[in-house]
This record gives C-alpha cells, sequence and structure tokens, in this order.
C-alpha cells in the first residue's frame, strides 16, 4: 500500500519533535565531556569534568544529600500513600471523595506555592514550636518532597487495586485469616507492582526536586538540584554537565526497573505510560 | 476500625505539611510588612496586600505569566496532537514502548538541567548561533536569549511530555474499529479524524491542557535560566518576595492571585470551549440523526455512529 502525503508527513513532525526533545539532553551529555572552564564554550574533549566528583566535596555532599533524601521521602511516600490507596480501594465511601479532593489539591497546587508555604512553616514548628527534628536538613527537604509524591503513590495503588477483584481478599477472610494477615499475605501482594512503581516514581521525583528544595534547605544539606541552581548564579562549570549525567543515567536505570515491573505485572505500553506520568 | 482508618497517616501528613501551611500563607496575605526587619504582621487585617499584587508593576508579570501560559499551552497542543496521533495509530505497535520511553526520557531528566540545556543551545555564542549565522538566516548573533521567546521555547519544551501523554492514552482507547467503521461509512481520513477520532480522545485532550497549563503558571524555574528581566513570571515575584524583599505579606497575596488566576482562567476556558462547540454539536446532533438510516450494513458500522453518538451530545 502507498503511503498518503499525510502520514509521511506525520512521521517526520514526529521524528522532527523527539529530535527537539533530545536536543537539550544530548547538549549537556556533550558537555559532560568538556575539557574547558565553562559549560558554554567549548575547549576539548576530557574526563575533567567527572574527576570533579571525585575531587569536590561540595559536589560529592550534594549528591549523597540528594540520594539520602529521595530514599528516604520515597519510602515515606510509598507508605502513606500504600495505605491510603488500599484504603480508596477496598474500604470505599463518602470519605473518598473528599480524600481525592485533598490529593488533587495537592496535585494541582504551584510548587513554588509548596514552597514558601513551607519555609515559614517549618521554621515555626522548629523554632516557635521548638520541635528540634525540623530544623534538620534532611527531615525538612523529605517533608518538602514526599508531598506530591504522597499523592501519585495513592492515585497508582488506588487504581491497581480497583481493578482487581476484592474476591480474593474475601476468600482470604473466609478462611480465617485475620485482617492483618489478609492484609499482609494477599492485599499487599497484589499491590505490589503499583507500590514498587510509586517507590522508584517518588525516589526520581525527589531527585528532580529544585523549587521545595531550594527554600526549606539549611546550608550544610544542600541537595544536587539546589547546587546546580545556585551554580547558575556563580557560573556553570562542565562539571555540572557531567554529574547530571551520571544522574540521568541512574534515573533511568530505575525508571526502567520501573517499567519491567509492570510489564511483569501484565501492563500494557500505555497502562505503563499512564502510571509513569501519575494518571 | 472506621472505613478510613488506612488512611489516617496519609491524611495526617498532608494536613500537617501542606494544608496547614497553605493555610498559613492564605493568613499571612491579609497582613502586613512591619517596618524593615519584621517579615510579616495580622494585627490589621486588610485586602491592601491584593491590591498591591495588582499594582502597575506587578500586574505586568501577571500579565506575561497568562500569556506565556496561555501561548504555551496552544503550541503544546498544536506540536503534540499530531506526534501523539502519529504514536498511537500510525506507528508499528511493537514500536510504541519504545516511543514512550523516548517520550518519557526528557520527562525524567533533571528540569532544571535540561533547561540549563536550553541556555547553552539558545546562547549567542552557542553552536546554533553561529549555525543560523553560517545559513545566512540571521545577520548578528542569535538574540533570544533572556527574552520571553526564549522562555516560551523552554516552557513548551519542559511540558510538552505532559501534553504528548494524555493524548497518546486517548488516541490508542479509540481503537481501530471505530475508525475504520467511520471509513466503511464513506468518511474520508480527514472526516474520520475530525468527527470521530478527535472527539472520541477530547478527555486526553482536556487532561493534557490540564496538566501542561497548570503547573506552567507556576513555574519558575524555567523563567529564572532563560528569562532574565524580560520574562519575568509570577513565580519568581513570588519567590523574591520571600527571599530577597522579605515581605511575606505582600508574597503570600501574589501566591495566592496566582492561584486564583490559574483557576478563574480554567474556568473562562472551558466556558469559551462549551459556548464555541454548542453550534458544532447542535449541527453533529442533526448529521448523525440520519446515521443509522444509512448504516444498515453491519452492526460494527451503527455502533459506531451510536458511540460518536453518545459522546458528541
Amino acid at each position: 500500500m502507498k503511503r498518503s502525503w499525510s502520514d509521511v508527513a506525520l512521521s517526520v513532525w514526529g521524528v522532527l519533535v523527539f529530535l527537539f526533545l533530545f536536543a537539550p539532553i544530548i547538549v549537556i551529555i556533550i558537555s559532560a565531556f568538556n575539557s574547558g572552564r565553562l559549560l558554554v564554550a567549548w575547549d576539548g574533549f576530557g574526563f575533567d569534568g567527572f574527576a570533579a566528583l571525585l575531587e569536590k566535596p561540595a559536589i560529592q555532599s550534594a549528591v549523597w544529600v540528594s540520594i539520602q533524601t529521595g530514599f528516604i521521602a520515597a519510602i515515606v511516600a510509598t507508605v502513606l500513600g500504600t495505605l491510603a490507596g488500599i484504603a480508596m480501594a477496598r474500604h470505599p465511601g463518602k470519605w473518598v471523595f473528599w480524600f481525592i479532593g485533598l490529593l488533587l489539591l495537592v496535585s494541582v497546587t504551584p510548587e513554588i506555592v509548596d514552597a514558601v508555604a513551607l519555609l515559614p512553616w517549618l521554621v515555626f514548628l522548629g523554632q516557635d514550636l521548638g520541635i528540634g527534628l525540623f530544623n534538620d536538613g534532611i527531615v525538612r527537604l523529605v517533608v518538602g518532597h514526599s508531598l506530591f509524591s504522597t499523592a501519585v503513590v495513592s492515585y497508582i495503588v488506588r487504581a491497581r487495586l480497583v481493578g482487581l477483584d476484592a474476591q480474593l481478599e474475601e476468600a482470604s477472610a473466609d478462611l480465617y485469616a485475620k485482617p492483618f494477615a489478609t492484609f499482609r499475605r494477599v492485599t499487599l501482594p497484589l499491590a505490589m507492582p503499583a507500590v514498587l512503581a510509586g517507590f522508584l516514581l517518588s525516589f526520581t521525583l525527589s531527585l528532580d526536586n529544585t523549587i521545595i528544595a531550594a527554600f526549606v534547605q539549611v546550608s550544610g544539606t544542600t541537595p544536587w538540584p539546589v547546587y546546580v541552581l545556585s551554580a547558575l548564579r556563580s557560573g556553570l562549570r562542565p562539571e555540572i554537565a557531567s554529574v547530571s549525567t551520571i544522574m540521568l543515567v541512574l534515573t533511568l536505570v530505575a525508571l526502567a526497573l520501573v517499567a519491567l515491573v509492570l510489564r511483569r505485572a501484565g501492563d500494557s505500553a500505555t497502562q505503563i505510560a499512564r502510571t509513569m506520568t501519575g494518571n | 476500625m472506621p472505613r478510613f482508618a488506612l488512611a489516617i497517616p496519609a491524611w495526617a501528613w498532608l494536613a500537617i505539611f501542606f494544608v496547614a501551611p497553605v493555610a498559613m500563607v492564605v493568613w499571612f496575605s491579609f497582613g502586613y510588612k512591619p517596618g524593615i526587619f519584621g517579615t510579616h504582621a495580622n494585627d490589621v487585617l486588610s485586602f491592601d496586600r491584593y491590591l498591591e499584587a495588582l499594582s502597575p508593576t506587578f500586574f505586568s508579570t501577571f500579565l506575561n505569566t497568562l500569556w506565556i501560559g496561555l501561548a504555551g499551552t496552544a503550541l503544546c497542543l498544536l506540536i503534540g496532537l499530531p506526534v501523539a496521533y502519529w504514536m498511537a495509530v500510525k506507528a508499528p505497535p511493537s514500536r510504541r514502548g519504545l516511543l514512550i520511553a523516548l517520550v518519557l526520557v526528557p520527562f525524567w531528566t533533571n528540569f532544571l538541567v535540561r533547561t540549563i540545556g536550553w541556555q547553552v543551545i539558545l546562547a549567542p555564542e552557542g553552536w546554533l548561533s553561529t549555525l543560523l549565522q553560517d545559513v545566512g538566516l540571521i545577520g548578528g548573533p542569535l538574540d533570544i536569549l533572556y527574552t520571553r521567546s526564549a522562555v516560551l521555547i523552554g516552557v513548551v519544551y519542559n511540558y510538552l511530555p505532559l501534553m504528548i501523554l494524555p493524548l497518546f492514552v486517548a488516541f490508542d482507547r479509540v481503537g481501530t474499529p471505530v475508525r475504520e467503521a467511520s471509513k466503511d461509512l464513506g468518511a474520508g481520513r480527514w472526516r474520520t479524524f475530525l468527527r470521530v477520532t478527535l472527539p472520541l480522545a477530547r478527555p486526553g485532550v482536556i487532561a493534557g491542557v490540564l496538566l501542561v497549563f497548570i503547573p506552567l503558571m507556576g513555574d519558575y524555574i524555567t523563567a529564572t535560566v532563560l528569562g532574565g528581566a524580560k520574562g519575568n513570571m509570577v513565580g519568581q515575584l513570588v519567590a523574591s518576595q520571600f527571599q530577597a524583599a522579605q515581605n511575606w505579606a505582600l508574597g503570600s497575596a501574589m501566591a495566592v492571585m496566582l492561584i486564583l488566576v490559574i483557576m478563574v482562567t480554567v474556568a473562562v476556558g472551558a466556558l469559551v470551549v462549551w459556548l464555541v462547540m454548542l453550534p458544532i454539536r447542535s449541527r453533529n446532533r442533526l448529521v448523525l440523526g440520519d446515521a443509522p438510516a444509512a448504516a444498515t450494513g453491519g452492526d460494527r458500522a451503527s455502533e459506531a455512529a451510536r458511540e460518536s453518538e453518545e459522546v458528541l451530545s
């Protein structure tokens, strides 16, 4: 069959848009091997940027803070979101309407508003109320990064369980399993692919979080994106691109794992796309 | 145990770290900044900070943000719709997973870092500038960085995946049978697209527009990296009131205004679309009224006609 001109035009457009989507990423990866002093000006090929990761304690600390925060924030969001998602799917009622309303509110509120709201609030909790916990840098970052992720995990887990019949849980109860045993041995394993996907998504969302982190961070625990943001003002060096390239590779590995987990659980490409974007 | 027992931890967490702080910001917005060293005071309550946020100095930034938000969302839709259609309908099914993965890569690259990538590309001394000069398209160095156009390119780039993915899901869900039925009934490819596929994919269009427009309006990073003084957005205004100016009352009022502007724009947009679609809907109703009589050919066809009728009415 001969392809019509509109099909050809569509394919060309598709390829052009994909090039557009990858242009800055390719530029960053190329710049990672720039041996010059400035990110913008190409000097020569070299691994100086990657060496900076080994030489500069500030970069090491920033990357480490990001990884720690991402890990803890992901655990918090996954626990809270999984429990909430299971409750919404298995114990529906009028409360679900209000709860989803709250989750929607959390997801549509601009990040900058969350950021400026959390800053005075954490100061209030930590200094006015004297709860020392909230003066800790990692705790503050975890709180900020877990809000949106909690909503995302709740959606994903709920969507997975709503699609599965509750018969298995009923059978488990009929067989005299206590509610907690049913929860641990039946409900949780059923929800597991969504829980894992939610965990890895929360981790990457936290690694990416710049705005809230910039506001709630305390000096000494600067996460990587905030380090980049401050480098933006003082001058960008190729090492920013090098470390970002490493972080990108790590993120992609995490996402490939998510896709693999979901595919194992029998999701189609479309379902994976929906899960990965949190809708 | 109440039915919502398992949701209590999430509920409490969000109440303490989302509802309470945002409520505090709303409360601050009715106060004022006392003297040079204070950040906020609430002993006299008024709407004055809102009036201040709308004064000419700041109002232009609100207008600018709205312009970038609307233009950026429209461009995302125009660019993303053909791509999503291509991915869901024209590309071979075996390659769809790969294409989705490719759209997700920029989506999951650090937001700030990919925006910096654009800063490198658009720089006056960058390779794009050199290339365009060599080809002779522009006389001098590329003069686009730190303008509103650069911010527009940046936001279109940053939010495009959020438009493509829901559109892809929607087009994918329409399915081949309905399109084939439409063609069996004598509609050409354009007619099929405009009268069957696109109306059925409407939920995806709505989701995409909202997913792009809402975060775009609150964007802070793109405008900071690419905007300079000319490409200011409200997000930066709010941030500067909290950081540099230390005027939490005014910053809070701006944050609340930003949310209100987003909500009002979405409501007005929905109303406009509804009004514009009114004549189209009534026309389609007439046309489709005849369809079952013409479609005696097969179940599939009448089903398709019924289905599109349901969606359109």
